[in-house]
């Protein structure tokens, strides 16, 4: 092991041990901020590999969703543990999603876009439309928390840590497949489709997995923001959350693996900050998006080179 | 059976509206490359601009009809100059800088209007045209339709019989060689984005009276016109009022029969089955491979 | 048996015969010639044998299986593979990472070894066979170069690199010395030679007339999408419907 991965390592245990003394000393509201933030990290980073084969799709806070209401319907209907319906909740969602490839990766780029925003609709007005099981507009409620030992789950420290848990093994899940074969394979599927076909790469199957994968981490994310808030409703996966996911990577910049984590960091905090401004705050939302745009279009991570320098993975070294 | 006249007359009245929403996308979209998904702000703010100056200033209808149709035809050329341009050759950035406009229009309305409840606006042509009994059109709705059918034909007047409207259309056929033609991409597409803002200030104008307005009003309008587009083939205008009129049917007669949720997850279906099946649509042209 | 048999294959665009009624087989160790006029239909043919689109009519058989209507990964995966005759390469990876990519059908892995860490073994196996490959092309001194950077050349045998890592047993090469000046096409010439000596059969398409008579043992020639003839590069020179072809004007000017 080298020494850039050794002081890699070391910067990602010193923060994960900060972050675990944080919520001792933040206000309740904040403790709350601070899970959700966690959670749309994941969000933003399993949708990120799905960009990696340079499909934007907007379906992914649906598939959000798909998971869920799994797990809200499983531990609540069916009597599941927590525990079993949050990994089940990655299941549903992977399994929706490798049904919708059929119909979804017969399409590229706009229409691929375009389809993707129709059968997520869909799917939310089906929530909406069935009251058994969904529960239609007002969705599922009293879901009840993970239990283990005497663990009040319920209080945000101990669902923080939870929370934080799942999320990091997640997302070194997340990396390593990105930094596999798989991930390069992805990256050659989006820069010349024709050209990895025409070297043996089934371009359909890898666009199929990136989407079956990004959706089964973000089934997961809505398991556990679905057990934290003890309700669902389909209002809470419409496009316009969505977006917000799409400005977190694009401002954050999709180039690399933590461009949309500061994405969703920075712009969290931001809105955070802007909580006076109520339901002023999509407008600025909005500003930051255009300016991020037209201003800084490969994203925050754009701006400190050196960070990005360092957190950059080592170039797959030949052997030798 | 009265139902069914009363789906019928409704239908048509829908489609009318369905097209002028659908149309403005296509045009942008077909001369532009720009998927303008604040064009359904672009409607809610026709019909803002309509409750202020008509409900709240006392202004007549017909001016403040024409001055919604001014001041969104204004914003789209804003839009335009300042976001889309810069983004030519780029249609994720000129997508998400429509998303941000979106955004800051739908502020804009809840500044200008406030919270609370959906705004109304008081029929300017009250009373109802009845035949037969069962029959029964509001005065309101057939001025809507009148005028939109109206539009519509100036439109298809402007694309096939003058100038302007050919190179239009020939820009949205070939980019490359309109401009090699000589062609001025970007007074062309001033010129695509003004009409298509017109329309949707239009619409907002005639929907002011029959419908409620609020802020978030324009994402029916954005998925209704990405169904009818999609179904009628990207980029082609004759295609997108077909295919408003159909679905125009289908939503009526679904929302009459069942539910108004089952006919917009019908609409979705559809949409994504012309995608998978023929993505050019049903009047869309054959793309070569 | 011959290795490549194109049997009765026509092409059609709407109105247009892009390739009507085209017959002929490739042996087994060939570097066969396609030429023809501007729009004579080769880069169409290519496509067709490559799976990126399917005959109107006819078929394509490759080593006695009909591969017509097979998409191009699993074509590739049976031996065939294509150059573009655009310069094709992933620009924004670096040469390895390049033939990496091509290594795919070596070492093609399921999701979990890869985040498990339980393929090495393969991918120490696509690694060896890439930097190989890249030897073998002489690229091994560009290993860490961004394939954006590189000389047109060396992106020419890049192209060519990343199609030999998928192991093939036939290469379509599409104009694969557009552009390249007389010394480039020289050392191109060597590595195609050099190519087909280690055991692979070419079919190339070039306008560039020396370097086609001087490669190809056999050349087909194709007009106005229908077979015009084939013979050696003597016979080709002197036949007289080919210089027809050729100084009659194509379907482009
Ligand atoms: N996708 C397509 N749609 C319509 N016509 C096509 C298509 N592809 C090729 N053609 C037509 O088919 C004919 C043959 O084209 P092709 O590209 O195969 O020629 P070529 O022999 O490779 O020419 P060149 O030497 O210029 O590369 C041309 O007339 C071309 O315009
Ligand atoms: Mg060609």
């Amino acid at each position: 092991m080298s020494k850039v991965q050794l002081s890699q390592i070391a910067g990602i245990v010193a923060m994960l041990v900060g972050l675990m003394v944080l919520p001792n000393y933040l206000k309740y509201h904040h403790q709350d901020f601070l899970i959700f933030l966690t959670i749309n990290i994941l969000v933003v980073v399993s949708y990120r590999l799905m960009t990696l084969t340079g499909e934007w799709s907007l379906i992914h806070i649906v598939m959000m969703g798909v998971g869920a209401y799994t797990s809200a319907l499983l531990s609540k209907n069916l009597g599941f543990p927590v525990w079993i319906s949050m990994p089940m909740a990655g299941v549903g969602a992977g399994l929706i999603a490798a049904l919708l490839c059929f119909p979804l990766f017969r399409m590229t780029q706009f229409y691929f876009l375009i389809g993707s925003f129709a059968v997520g609709e869909a799917i939310r007005l089906a929530w909406i439309f069935f009251v058994k099981p969904f529960g239609g507009s007002s969705g599922v409620s009293s879901i009840p928390p993970p239990e283990l030992f005497a663990i009040d789950f319920m209080d945000p420290i101990p669902y923080f840590y939870l929370v934080l848990a799942v999320v990091t093994v997640c997302l070194v899940i997340l990396y390593r497949i990105e930094n596999s074969r798989i991930g390069l394979t992805l990256h050659a599927v989006h820069w010349k489709s024709s050209l990895s076909e025409s070297v043996g790469v089934n371009t359909w199957k890898y666009r199929s997995l990136a989407f079956i994968v990004a959706s089964v981490f973000v089934g997961i994310a809505g398991a556990l923001k679905v057990h934290y808030l003890g309700n669902v409703t389909p209002h809470q996966f419409g496009v316009g959350t969505m977006v917000f996911v799409l400005i977190w990577v694009i401002v954050g910049g999709y180039n690399t693996f933590f461009g949309p984590v500061l994405g969703a960091i920075v712009l969290s905090i931001l809105d955070e900050s802007l909580r006076d401004l109520e339901e002023y705050r999509p407008a600025i939302y909005g500003a930051l998006l255009i300016a991020a745009i037209m201003f800084m279009p490969k994203g925050l991570e754009s701006v400190p080179p050196s960070i990005r320098a360092w957190f950059k993975a080592p170039a797959t070294p030949p052997p030798g | 059976m009265e139902l069914f006249f009363q789906s019928v007359i409704n239908s048509f009245i829908q489609g009318g509206f369905f097209a002028l929403w659908a149309v403005g996308l296509v045009l942008v979209f077909g001369v532009m490359g720009v998927v303008n998904f604040a064009h359904g702000e672009l409607v809610m703010v026709g019909a803002y601009t309509v409750w202020v100056l008509h409900s709240q200033y006392g202004i007549g209808y017909i001016p403040a009809l024409c001055i919604a149709v001014l001041l969104v035809m204004f914003i789209g050329l804003l839009m335009e100059r300042f976001l889309f341009r810069p983004k030519q050759g780029d249609p994720l950035g000129g997508l998400i800088n429509s998303i941000g406009v979106l955004f800051i229009l739908q502020v804009a309305a809840l500044v200008v209007g406030g919270t609370g409840p959906a705004k109304q606006v008081a029929p300017p042509f009250p009373g109802t045209l009845i035949i037969q009994e069962f029959l029964r059109i509001p005065n309101q709705r057939l001025f809507s339709i009148a005028v939109a059918v109206a539009a519509l034909l100036l439109l298809w007047f402007f694309l096939t019989k003058t100038k302007l409207g050919w190179s239009l259309r020939a820009v949205a056929l070939d980019r490359e060689a309109a401009a090699l033609q000589g062609i001025n991409i970007n007074r062309t597409s001033m010129i695509a984005i003004g009409v298509s803002g017109a329309l949707a200030g239009l619409a907002g104008a005639l929907m002011a009276p029959i419908s409620n307005i609020y802020p978030t009003m324009g994402h029916n309008v954005i998925i209704t016109a990405f169904i009818v587009t999609i179904v009628g083939g990207i980029g082609s205008l004759s295609g997108a009022v077909l295919a408003a009129v159909l679905y125009a049917f289908l939503h009526t007669f679904v929302t009459a029969y069942f539910s108004g949720t089952i006919a917009t997850m019908c609409g979705l279906l559809i949409m994504v089955l012309v995608l998978i099946v023929k993505p050019t649509g049903i009047m869309g042209q054959k793309v070569s491979e | 048996m011959a290795l490549l048999e194109i049997k009765n294959v026509s092409k059609r665009f709407g109105g247009l015969a892009a390739l009507s009624n085209v017959s002929f087989a490739v042996e087994q160790g060939e570097i066969r010639g396609l030429i023809g006029p501007n729009g004579a239909g080769k880069s169409t043919m290519f496509k067709n044998i490559a799976g990126f689109s399917q005959p109107s009519e006819g078929e394509i058989v490759f080593s006695g299986q009909t591969i017509s209507g097979y998409r191009p990964h699993t074509i590739a995966d049976l031996g065939i593979v294509r150059t573009f005759q655009e310069t094709t390469l992933f620009q924004e990876l670096t040469v390895f990472e390049n033939a990496l990519v091509g290594c795919h059908l070596q070492a093609n892995t399921n999701i979990f070894s890869a985040v498990l860490g339980l393929d090495k073994h393969k991918q120490s196996r696509a690694r060896d066979k890439a930097l190989e490959v890249l030897e073998f092309m002489g690229l091994s001194q560009r290993i860490d170069q961004l394939a954006s950077e590189l000389p047109l050349g060396s992106q020419r045998s890049l192209a060519i690199a990343i199609a030999l890592t998928s192991g093939p047993k036939l290469m379509l090469m599409d104009e694969p010395f557009a552009g390249m000046n007389p010394e480039e096409t020289r050392q191109m010439m060597e590595l195609t030679r050099k190519v087909n000596k280690s055991g692979v059969t070419i079919v190339l398409v070039e306008h560039d007339m020396k370097a086609v008579m001087g490669l190809c043992e056999y050349i087909t020639v194709l007009n106005f999408g229908t077979l015009l003839t084939e013979g050696t590069p003597e016979e080709i020179r002197h036949n007289e419907a080919v210089i027809e072809a050729y100084l009659g004007g194509s379907r482009k000017h």
